[in-house]
C-alpha cells in the first residue's frame, strides 16, 4: 500500500492547457504585432475567425488589417498551430506516469499456501518520470516558439506584400499617367509632321519613346498584378475574397524615424529563435543529467559604444550607439560517465546559439541601417526631390507663358516628374520594407522572402532631351 | 568767369580723390552726377561756354559740365549700375554715372574738353571716343595708346574737338565683356554757330543688345548672335519713350549701333534724309530719300525730316524678331496643329496650360500668362485699337499739333480725324475665282534634281 501512496505523491498529471498552448504565440503577437491569433480547432472558432476576416476584407485594407486577416487566415500558420497542439499532446503523455502493473501470486506447499498481492511499478520508468515530463514540456515549449515564430514569419510576410503590391499599383498608376504624356506628345508630333513642322526623324522619335513608354506600362501592370497575388498568397484569400480592395498609395513617411537606440540588445532579449535555441540548450542539459555547472562561458561581449561624429563641411552629425551584452552559457563538467557524444551534442548547441546571437546582432544594426537609410532616402524625395520637381515644373509653366519654351518641353518635363514621383515611390516602398525587416530582426519572423532590394523601375523619360 | 554756375548745384570735391596727372593738379575734380531713374530727362541747356541746341536723350540724360578755365571738364564714372528695361524687368549691367547708356556729352565745336574717368568696375577699363580725331594717345585702347584704367583708379582725357557731328564713347578694354554688359554713351558735337544745321528737336539713342535668359538679370557675356533682347537707350518697348515732336517742327534723329548686327530703321509717315554719319555730315547734294535707313554695326547715323504729318508714326528696326522681346528660339511652330482637343490631357499635369501658336501668336499680345521673375512679355504693348504685339527696338513718333517749344510730354494717342481710320467692309464678299489661263499646277518646269551619291544600291 506505500508503493500506491507513493504513486499518488508522484507529480500531478500534466493535463492539456485550455488554450492549447496558444498562449505564448498570442502573447507575442499581442504584444509585439498588436494583433489576434487563432488557433482554428472547431466550427465555432472557424465561423468566428471567418466573419473577423469578412469585416476586414470589407474595408480597404491596410498594412495592419492585411497582417490581421493574413493570422486569421493563412492555413500555413494553422499548420504550424497544428504542430503546437502534437507538441501538447507529446507532453501530456510524457508526463503520465507508468501504469503500475498489479500481481498475484498464489504458492502452494504441503502445508500451507501463501497468496502475495503486489503493486508493481516500473521503477526506471517512475524514477525518470519528472525529467521525461520536463523535457517533454521543455518540447513543448519550443513549439510554442515556434508557432510564434511561424507568426512572426507570417505577419512580416503580409506587411511586406501588402507594401509591395500598394507600390507596384501606384508605380503603374504612374506610368499610366506618363503614357498619357507621351500619348499626347506622339499625336502632336504626327500633327505637325502633318502640318508641315516637323520631319520624320524627329515624329519617329517621339512615336518610339511613346511607344516604349507603352511597353514600360504593361510591364509595370504585369508587375502590379504578379504583387497582389503574392499579397493573395500572403493572406491565404481565395474566391470572392479576391476582390479586396487596396488603397491608391502607400502610407507617407512618419515625420521622423522612430529612434531604436538599443535595437542590438532588444534583438538578444526579444528574439524568439534566441529564445528557442536557449530552450533546446537547457533541454539538452537536462537529457544528459548535466547539473554541475563549472564555469560560465559568455559568448558575447560588448562594451557600451556612444559616438557621434561631426562632418566638418556639411556640419551633418551622425549618432551610433552601441551595447554592453553578455548570453551567458554555463558549461558543464562531463563526468568520465558521460560519454563524448553528449559533451559535443552540449557544445554544438552552445556554438549554434553562439553563432545566432552574433547573427541576430549583426541582423539587428543592418536591418536598423537599412532601415535608417532607406528613411533618409524617402524623406529626401518627399522633401527635396518632389518639392524641386514640382518648381521645376512651375517654373517650366511660366517659360511656356512667356513663350520660352513649347508644350513639348512641358510634356518632358511631365515624364519626367512622373519618373521622380515613381522613384519616390519606390524610395517609400522600400522605406516600409525595411521597417517590416527591422521588426522581424528585432522580434524575430524574418522569413526567406525578406529581400527587400528594390528592381529599380526603368522610367521612360528620363533621359529624353526636351523634344525640339 | 561763370564757372561757379556750371557745377549744376555741386560745388563738392570727390572725396579723397586720387593725385590726378601734373597738368591738372591744380584743379578739383568735378563731382560725377549720377542718376538712377530711367525717365528722359529735359534738354540740357548750356549756362556756359558757347551756346547750342541741346539733343534729347531718349530714356536718358546729358551730363552736367563745369568750366576750368577754357576747359570744359567732365566726370564719367564706370560702375555696376541697375537698368530698367521695362517695367517689371531689371537687368544688372556695367555703365556710367548710375546708368547704361552712360549720360549724353554735349560738345561745341572747338570745345576743349577734359574728361576725368574714375573706374569702379572690378577690373580695369578704358574709354574710346569713337569718331573723333585725336591725339593718339587720348584714344583709349588700353595697352595700345594708353594703361588701363585699374580698377579705383582715376584717369584724364584731354582733346580738342575738331568738328560738330555725331559720336559715341566705350570701352576699348575687355571690350566684348564690357559692351556685353551695357557699358556704352553717346555724344554729340554742337556746331560752333547754333544757327549752323540748326533743327528743332533733336533725339539721339544708341542700339544695343542682351542676352538675359526669362528670369535672370545679368546678361550672358559670351553670346554672340543669339540676343534675345534688343535694345534703344537700353530699354525696350514698352519701356521706350515715344519721339515727341510739334507739327511742323524740323526734326532731328542720331542712331549709333553697338550691336553686332546692323539695323535697318524705319519711320513711318515722313520721309526722311539722311544728313550725317559718324564720318561727319552728309552734303545736301549727296542726300537721298529714305524711309528705311540701315546702321551698320559700329556706324551711326543722323537722320532729319519735317514732321509735317500729324499721328502716331511707328518707328522701329525692320528685323522683325528686333522688334520682340525674349523669345524662345528654339519652340516648334504650331501653326496648322489644333491642339485644343489634347488640353485636357496636359491640363492633367501642368493645370494652367493653354494651347497656344495653333492660328499664330498674335493671342501672345493681347494673353497675360504669368511668367518667370523679371521678365517681360515677347509681345507687348497697348494702343487705342488692341494690343500692339510689339517688343523690343520699336517707338512711336507723335507729330501733334500746338506743343509748346520744349514739350516732350507724351500726348496720349492720336485723334484721328473722322473717316480717315481703316474701316471695316461691311459689304458681301464674293469668293475668289482662279484668273484662267494660269495653270493650277505647273508641273512642266523644265528643271530637273539629281541628288548627289550613287544612282543606285544595286551596285554596291
Amino acid at each position: 500500500m506505500l508503493s500506491l501512496s507513493v504513486l499518488l505523491l508522484l507529480p500531478a498529471c500534466a493535463s492539456f492547457s485550455p488554450d492549447g498552448g496558444m498562449s505564448v504565440t498570442a502573447d507575442i503577437a499581442a504584444r509585439h504585432l498588436r494583433k489576434d491569433v487563432v488557433a482554428i480547432r472547431n466550427d465555432e472558432e472557424a465561423e468566428a475567425a471567418r466573419a473577423k476576416v469578412d469585416d476586414l476584407l470589407k474595408r480597404t485594407l491596410n498594412a495592419d488589417t492585411a497582417v490581421q486577416i493574413a493570422l486569421f487566415n493563412n492555413r500555413g500558420l494553422q499548420a504550424a498551430y497544428n504542430e503546437l497542439g502534437i507538441a501538447e499532446a507529446q507532453r501530456v503523455q510524457q508526463s503520465l506516469p507508468p501504469n503500475p502493473s498489479i500481481s498475484i501470486s498464489r504458492l502452494t506447499g504441503a502445508a500451507e499456501i501463501e497468496i502475495e498481492r503486489k503493486i508493481a511499478a516500473n521503477i526506471l520508468a517512475l524514477l525518470t518520470l519528472p525529467a521525461r515530463a520536463e523535457i517533454a514540456t521543455e518540447r513543448f515549449h519550443r513549439a510554442q516558439l515556434a508557432a510564434a515564430l511561424e507568426t512572426l514569419r507570417v505577419a512580416s510576410d503580409a506587411r511586406k506584400a501588402f507594401y509591395r503590391a500598394v507600390a507596384a499599383r501606384q508605380a503603374a498608376s504612374l506610368l499610366e499617367q506618363s503614357s498619357a504624356a507621351s500619348s499626347t506628345t506622339a499625336e502632336l508630333a504626327r500633327r505637325m509632321t502633318a502640318s508641315g513642322a516637323m520631319n520624320k526623324l524627329d515624329q519617329s522619335r517621339q512615336q518610339l519613346l511613346h511607344t516604349e513608354l507603352t511597353t514600360e506600362l504593361a510591364r509595370a501592370r504585369q508587375r502590379a498584378t504578379s504583387e497582389r497575388e503574392r499579397l493573395v498568397r500572403a493572406l491565404g484569400v481565395s474566391g470572392k475574397d479576391l476582390a479586396f480592395k487596396l488603397p491608391a498609395r502607400l502610407p507617407s513617411l512618419p515625420n521622423r524615424p522612430p529612434s531604436i537606440k538599443t535595437v542590438e540588445d532588444e534583438a538578444l532579449k526579444g528574439r524568439v529563435d534566441l529564445k528557442i535555441a536557449r530552450s533546446e540548450l537547457d533541454s539538452l542539459a537536462k537529457s544528459y543529467g548535466l547539473t554541475k555547472a563549472t564555469r560560465f562561458i559568455n559568448v558575447l561581449e560588448g562594451d557600451f559604444i556612444d559616438k557621434r561624429k561631426e562632418e566638418r563641411t556639411t556640419g551633418e552629425h551622425s549618432h551610433d550607439s552601441g551595447f554592453e551584452l553578455t548570453l551567458q552559457v554555463p558549461l558543464f563538467d562531463f563526468g568520465e560517465a558521460r560519454a563524448r557524444e553528449a559533451e559535443q551534442t552540449y557544445m554544438q548547441a552552445v556554438n549554434r546559439l553562439a553563432q545566432k546571437a552574433v547573427n541576430a546582432r549583426s541582423e539587428a544594426r543592418e536591418a536598423y541601417r537599412n532601415y535608417r537609410t532607406s528613411y533618409d532616402v524617402a524623406a529626401r524625395y518627399q522633401r527635396d526631390v518632389l518639392p524641386l520637381r514640382n518648381t521645376i515644373s512651375e517654373e517650366l509653366m511660366l517659360r511656356y507663358g512667356a513663350m520660352q519654351i513649347d508644350v513639348f518641353a512641358l510634356l518632358t518635363e511631365a515624364r519626367q516628374r512622373i519618373a521622380a514621383n515613381a522613384n519616390a515611390i519606390e524610395a517609400l516602398r522600400d522605406f516600409w520594407l525595411a521597417s517590416a525587416d527591422l521588426q522581424a530582426a528585432v522580434i524575430g519572423g524574418a522569413g526567406a522572402s525578406s529581400d527587400s532590394s528594390s528592381n529599380t523601375t526603368a522610367m521612360a523619360g528620363t533621359s529624353e532631351p526636351a523634344g525640339h | 568767369m561763370i564757372t561757379r554756375r556750371n557745377l549744376i548745384g555741386t560745388s563738392a570735391v570727390l572725396a579723397g580723390a586720387a593725385a590726378i596727372s601734373g597738368r591738372v593738379q591744380a584743379a578739383s575734380i568735378p563731382e560725377a552726377v549720377t542718376t538712377t531713374s530711367p525717365a528722359m530727362q529735359p534738354p540740357l541747356a548750356p549756362t556756359s561756354g558757347p551756346a547750342y541746341q541741346p539733343v534729347v536723350t531718349l530714356n536718358g540724360w546729358s551730363l552736367p559740365w563745369r568750366m576750368n578755365g577754357e576747359w570744359k571738364e567732365f566726370h564719367l564714372v564706370a560702375e555696376p549700375v541697375e537698368r530698367e528695361l521695362a517695367p517689371g524687368m531689371t537687368a544688372r549691367l556695367w555703365g556710367y554715372n548710375g546708368q547704361s547708356p552712360g549720360p549724353t556729352l554735349e560738345f561745341v565745336e572747338g570745345d576743349k574738353v577734359r574728361i576725368f574717368v574714375t573706374n569702379k568696375l572690378p577690373e580695369h577699363t578704358t574709354v574710346h571716343w569713337h569718331g573723333f580725331v585725336l591725339p593718339n594717345g587720348m584714344d583709349g585702347v588700353g595697352g595700345l595708346t594708353q594703361p588701363h584704367i585699374k580698377p579705383g583708379k582715376t584717369f584724364v582725357y584731354e582733346f580738342a574737338v575738331r568738328r560738330s557731328g555725331t559720336f559715341m564713347y566705350h570701352p576699348h578694354a575687355d571690350e566684348m565683356v564690357q559692351m556685353a554688359m551695357g557699358m556704352m554713351g553717346f555724344i554729340v558735337v554742337h556746331p560752333r554757330d547754333p544757327q549752323e544745321r540748326r533743327v528743332d528737336r533733336d533725339f539721339v539713342f544708341l542700339l544695343s543688345s542682351f542676352d538675359i535668359d526669362p528670369g535672370t538679370s545679368l546678361p550672358k557675356v559670351m553670346t554672340m548672335t543669339d540676343f534675345n533682347l534688343w535694345t534703344w537707350n537700353t530699354r525696350v518697348f514698352p519701356g521706350i519713350d515715344s519721339l515727341v515732336v510739334r507739327k511742323g517742327d524740323r526734326v532731328r534723329i542720331r542712331v549709333g549701333n553697338l550691336t553686332m548686327t546692323n539695323h535697318p530703321i524705319h519711320l513711318h509717315g515722313p520721309h526722311f534724309e539722311v544728313t550725317g554719319t559718324d564720318g561727319g555730315w552728309v552734303r545736301e547734294s549727296a542726300r537721298w530719300p529714305e524711309v528705311t535707313t540701315d546702321i551698320p554695326v559700329g556706324g551711326m547715323r543722323a537722320i532729319e525730316f519735317v514732321a509735317d504729318e500729324p499721328g502716331d508714326w511707328a518707328i522701329h528696326c525692320h528685323k522683325s524678331h528686333h522688334t520682340m522681346n525674349a523669345m524662345g528660339h528654339d519652340v516648334k511652330t504650331f501653326i496648322g496643329t489644333p491642339q485644343k482637343d489634347l488640353t485636357a490631357a496636359v491640363r492633367k499635369m501642368f493645370p494652367d496650360y493653354m494651347p497656344m501658336g495653333t492660328e499664330g501668336m498674335a493671342e501672345m499680345g493681347s494673353m497675360e500668362m504669368p511668367m518667370p521673375d523679371n521678365t517681360l512679355p515677347m509681345m507687348t504693348g497697348f494702343g487705342q485699337f488692341g494690343p500692339l504685339e510689339m517688343g523690343g527696338m520699336f517707338s512711336v513718333v507723335k507729330v501733334r499739333e500746338g506743343l509748346a517749344r520744349d514739350d516732350y510730354n507724351d500726348p496720349g494717342p492720336y485723334k484721328h480725324p473722322p473717316g480717315t481710320v481703316a474701316y471695316e467692309f461691311k459689304g458681301a464678299v464674293p469668293d475668289a475665282t482662279r484668273r484662267s489661263g494660269v495653270p493650277a499646277n505647273p508641273s512642266n518646269v523644265e528643271l530637273s534634281v539629281v541628288k548627289p551619291g550613287p544612282k543606285s544600291h544595286s551596285n554596291h
